[in-house]
């Protein structure tokens, strides 16, 4: 073909129109799409690959399934809707929804299912996890809480015969590991990743009787309490306890391979230690859901209300019978609700699925609710400028860690820049 | 009336008139090359326009605006984004840190790269061979240049820190990443090895061109290595020398994924440049406005360079 201007145009012309035809394809909304955390984790992506066939078989529809590491997650769902690629569902981690509700396309399900439809899916014990501003833009599929784990072999072998309830026994307990179990990491605490430490500070700030931010907004850290907590962390770090360059994945590995006695995690924590010890259920005796130590007996222990929620977005108005409606309907359902959490040793989050005889005789379970103790809601995560706040924790708690502050100058430091922070979110 | 002339007069067939091109009716030959040159161009054209140009103006624009997760529009708040910089201790460390990094991976850079070069333009066996493999660090992605330091630099598994303890240099394994001068130390390194071939390449070049019978001569005369490096190599490489440092300022100042990758920036704000906290403030923290006013900045540090740069590439022309 001779190529001239004409011709050119044309096929210039014929390319951005072949381009252009997948993305009509996908808006006509054939397939819906889930993007999932859970799928991009190894050990974890054949349960997830489970319900997707169990909804094709049930529906014949298919789910588009895009994996995306936790820790990108919600940056790809940001990302997505500035370039509205939005997928028509995701699965949302139970603290990023507040920072998430400003989207125009987040869906409320209760506009799509009608508020007895939502009221009869989930436990009513965890129905306010996916409220934000009154609408609910969430459906937990697994829940249960943050909390400590402790690890029964390491343990035994540093000669410690009980589960620690107080810090300062907890303390002996992680000197007594670093001196016996060579180059462990005693408590395997977060201490790089601003998605991971917080968790482990707020617990730990709780233990000593302190608060970070209250629920007006209020940032409560700069107290004895918070600079006893944060006194604490350091002295831990000082006295080899616990690492620098910790990240929950790290955590979990060292668990699982038996180089670490504490740490903590969401109620997987099972799951992650069957694939990392590589002994699959022959470890879940190891891995014991633990009471949050405290500092002294008038604290009550605490932990961090958690759960994996899906999501969907929309420009529009979702039918109930749409292929994405469907989808979120069917992991509410009692095939998967009955079946699915226990795989990620989680509580479901369906009334039914929490009710079912397999949840309640799991012996893992029982002891997670058990040692569960006040359920807290994650005061960072709640605002929706939780990843500035996070950062300035994470930067604050490292600066005590590695000795460039002192405590009582870290939490100062955090008290004044939370408050900055907090006064530009209005 | 219209004169017929020649063969039609005759009665013959008249030859078609030659068939003047669209380009040559519409302003000329010359003009319809012009219009041809600037549609080959244009796919480069658009691809600067809506790659860089536009997302560039864009920002510039997000800079006076408040742009965040609670400001899902952006909303135009004149020169406060500015004023927070001005007034955040932390955002400010950044400049710093940037000056910190681009100086020291570029001083480095440039000094080891010249030795290299040096090394490399004497005559021994099995030159063409390392001079080969001096360029693998520039090959390599750079993603897998920090992983390989990374794990270089791992307080557990770091091969660092196994030959320290094998040797009884330390006690106990060392976090390098973890204190704000082993992380920065350990992001200039990585970046110094991954820059050198590319500098060494043109002082090698610089080398080669210079006339050895000078050197000869010098050395006739009794010039020792010093003085033949101060009067007649380093002159000679000057040029070179300018646009190495210059290119070496630029590329350090846009540098982010093996920082990124080692250190994300961190601990504290130790490795915290600019780039890093233009990304933080992006997509960790989702506060677009700050992050263009910040990134605005950034570029405003770029420009000298950039202009010295272009200055001499287009004097070169």
């Amino acid at each position: 073909m001779k190529i001239n201007r004409r011709n050119f145009v044309a096929l210039g012309a014929a390319g951005a129109a072949s381009l252009a035809m997948p993305s009509i394809g996908r808006a006509q909304g054939a397939a819906p799409s889930f993007m999932s955390f859970t799928y991009a984790e190894d050990p974890n992506r054949p349960f997830v690959q489970a319900v997707l066939d169990g909804f094709k078989t049930s529906s014949g529809i298919s789910v588009e399934v895009i994996g995306s590491a936790w820790g990108d997650t919600q940056r790809n769902i940001l990302l997505r809707q500035r370039s509205r690629t939005l997928p028509t569902t995701a699965q949302i981690q139970d603290r990023w929804l507040p920072a998430m509700a400003s989207m125009p396309e987040i869906v409320d399900l209760e506009a799509v299912f009608g508020k007895a439809g939502v009221d009869a899916m989930v436990d009513p014990a965890i129905a306010g996890m996916g409220r934000v501003g009154g609408k609910t833009i969430g459906l937990p599929i697994i829940s249960g809480s943050i909390g400590m784990f402790a690890n029964m072999e390491v343990l035994a072998k540093a000669g410690v015969s009980s589960i620690p309830t107080s810090l300062a026994e907890f303390r002996t307990a992680l000197l007594a590991v670093r001196d016996k179990v060579p180059n462990s990491v005693p408590y395997g605490m977060a201490t790089k990743n601003p998605g991971s430490v917080p968790l482990d500070v707020l617990l730990l700030v709780w233990a000593h009787g302190g608060r970070m931010i209250d629920e007006s907004g209020k940032v409560l850290v700069k107290s004895d309490s918070g600079r006893a907590a944060m006194e604490f962390m350091a002295g831990l770090m000082r006295d080899r306890l616990v690492a620098p360059e910790i990240d929950r994945p790290d955590a979990r590995r060292l668990f699982g391979q038996g180089n670490c006695a504490f740490y903590i995690d969401a109620p997987q924590a099972r799951s992650f230690g069957r694939s990392f010890s590589g002994r699959g259920e022959a470890f879940d005796p190891v891995v014991m859901p633990m009471k949050m130590p405290v500092a002294n007996a008038g604290i009550k222990p605490a932990s961090i209300e958690w759960g994996h929620l899906v999501s969907m977005f929309a420009t529009g108005p979702v039918a109930k019978d749409s292929p994405g409606a469907r989808w979120v309907e069917y992991l509410m359902s009692d095939a998967v609700q009955t079946s699915f959490p226990l795989k990620l040793s989680a509580l479901p989050g369906s009334k039914a699925g929490r009710a079912a005889p397999a949840v309640q005789s799991d012996a893992y379970l029982r002891n997670l609710v058990a040692s569960a103790g006040t359920g807290m809601k994650h005061e960072i995560g709640v605002w929706s400028n939780s990843p500035e706040l996070s950062t300035i924790l994470t930067e604050e708690t490292q600066a005590a860690l590695l000795g460039q502050k002192n405590a009582g100058a870290a939490v100062d430091a955090m008290q004044s820049r939370m408050e900055q922070s907090m006064a530009r979110r209005g | 009336m219209t004169q017929v002339t020649g063969n039609a007069a005759a009665g013959g067939e008249l030859p078609a008139p030659p068939r003047v091109s669209a380009a040559a009716r519409w302003g000329g030959l010359k003009a319809g090359e012009r219009r041809v040159g600037l549609l080959f161009l244009a796919p480069a054209l658009i691809a600067f326009a809506t790659v860089i140009a536009w997302p560039f103006l864009k920002a510039l624009g997000y800079a006076f605006t408040r742009y965040d997760l609670q400001t899902p529009v952006p909303r135009f708040i004149g020169l406060d984004n500015f004023r927070m910089i001005l007034s955040t201790p932390e955002i400010l460390g950044s400049f710093i840190t940037t000056g910190i990094y681009v100086g020291l991976a570029t001083g480095f850079t440039v000094l080891l790269g010249f030795a290299w070069a040096m090394i490399l333009n004497q005559p021994f066996r099995g030159r063409g061979a390392v001079r080969a493999m001096s360029l693998i660090p520039w090959v390599l992605p750079s993603t897998v240049t920090a992983f390989v330091w990374g794990w270089i630099f791992n307080s557990r598994f770091g091969v660092l820190n196994a030959l320290l303890l094998e040797l009884g240099v330390i006690e106990f394994p060392t976090a390098w990443l973890s204190t704000s001068q082993g992380a920065m130390a350990a992001v200039v390194v990585t970046k110094v090895w991954l820059s050198i071939p590319l500098f060494m390449t043109f002082f090698l070049a610089g080398l080669q061109s210079l006339d050895r019978e000078q050197i000869e001569a010098a050395r006739v005369d009794g010039a020792g290595n010093w003085p033949v490096l101060r009067d007649h190599v380093l002159p000679h490489l000057r040029p070179v020398l300018l646009v190495v440092i210059v290119l070496g300022v630029i590329g350090n100042l846009q540098h982010f994924d093996t920082i990124y990758a080692l250190t994300g920036g961190g601990p504290v704000r130790a490795t915290a440049v600019l780039s890093i906290e233009v990304y933080r403030r992006a997509f960790d923290q989702w506060d677009t406005g700050l992050a263009s006013a910040i990134g605005l900045l950034w570029v405003a540090t770029i420009l000298p360079a950039a202009a010295y740069y272009l200055r001499h590439l287009l004097r070169g022309v």
